[in-house]
């Protein structure tokens, strides 16, 4: 198991980053893959290349892990459970499993496309920097920014469909 | 009574906030019986948290601070020993049905 865990640790951990945002939690649910691997790994049979094996490996293994991460708080939640396992362990999108390096190269010349203050926008966000931060650098409210994301992020999304559908 | 219930952009800023900054539980302890129902009925809402995912990966994945492998393979094998005993215990155990057939990653 040992070659396997050191040949994938570093892909499956900042795939798993995606959706939790936490390195403590990810390491929690690697571990319980990887024994879940090492326990039933027939799913891992004829894998093709890196991208297979992690689509396989988010679909039959991580999927379960991620979910069983939230389930204990839904009796709290006012999401139903469907909804709550659609936004911590959602179906493959479509380009969730694009590669690290490719995806920011394909988000770089999207960002380009955009508008001004769009792009600072998003540029600021994925700083790290806060909504208020922002507001501030853009000379406007937090609720106009938080509109500005959500518009601009649906644009993104829309030409990453484009350019999805130009790739088939 | 004024709505205090967010609108669908403050709820997606504020999933993308708590994604990016690894704590959703508390976005999702957060959220009201009305909150939820909008975010239920809007379709943009969940075409928005996939590029949300996908834009916190590009801009924080490589920033993930990754513990030592070899330590994180002992814990690993820890949690597999502890498989292997749960299921020798309940081979044992003469009122347990047999163990399922197991095939072992040999990874």
């Amino acid at each position: 198991m040992e070659p396997f865990v050191r040949a994938t640790f570093n892909i499956f951990i900042r795939h798993l980053y995606r959706y939790l945002g936490n390195e403590v939690e990810c390491e929690d649910v690697l571990e319980d893959v990887y024994a879940d691997i090492w326990e039933n790994p027939d799913h891992l049979r004829d894998i093709a290349n890196d991208a297979h094996l992690l689509r396989t490996v988010y679909l039959y293994y991580m999927r379960k892990r991620l979910r069983e991460v939230y389930r204990r708080m839904n009796r709290n939640l006012a999401l139903s459970q469907a909804d709550l396992d659609n936004l911590v362990a959602p179906e493959m999108g479509l380009h969730e499993i694009t590669e690290q390096a490719e995806l920011r190269q394909l988000l770089h010349r999207m960002l380009g496309k955009l508008k001004a203050r769009e792009r600072k926008a998003i540029e600021m966000w994925m700083q790290g920097m806060s909504n208020r931060a922002i507001a501030i650098q853009l000379k406007t409210t937090v609720g106009a920014v938080k509109m500005l994301e959500f518009r601009t992020i649906l644009k993104l999304r829309r030409m990453m469909k484009e350019y999805s559908d130009e790739e088939d | 009574m004024a709505n205090v219930n967010r609108e669908i952009q403050e709820l997606l800023a504020d999933y993308g906030m708590a994604l990016r900054d690894g704590c959703l539980p508390g976005f999702l302890k957060s959220l009201t019986r009305e909150e939820a129902k909008a975010i239920r009925e809007s379709d943009d809402f969940w075409e928005a948290t996939e590029m949300v995912r996908l834009m916190n990966s590009a801009g924080f994945g490589d920033k993930v601070m990754t513990p030592d492998v070899g330590l994180f393979i002992s814990r690993v094998d820890a949690a597999i020993v502890s498989r292997q005993k749960k299921a020798g215990a309940s081979t044992r155990s003469p009122s347990s049905s047999p163990a399922r057939s197991r095939n072992h990653a040999n990874l």
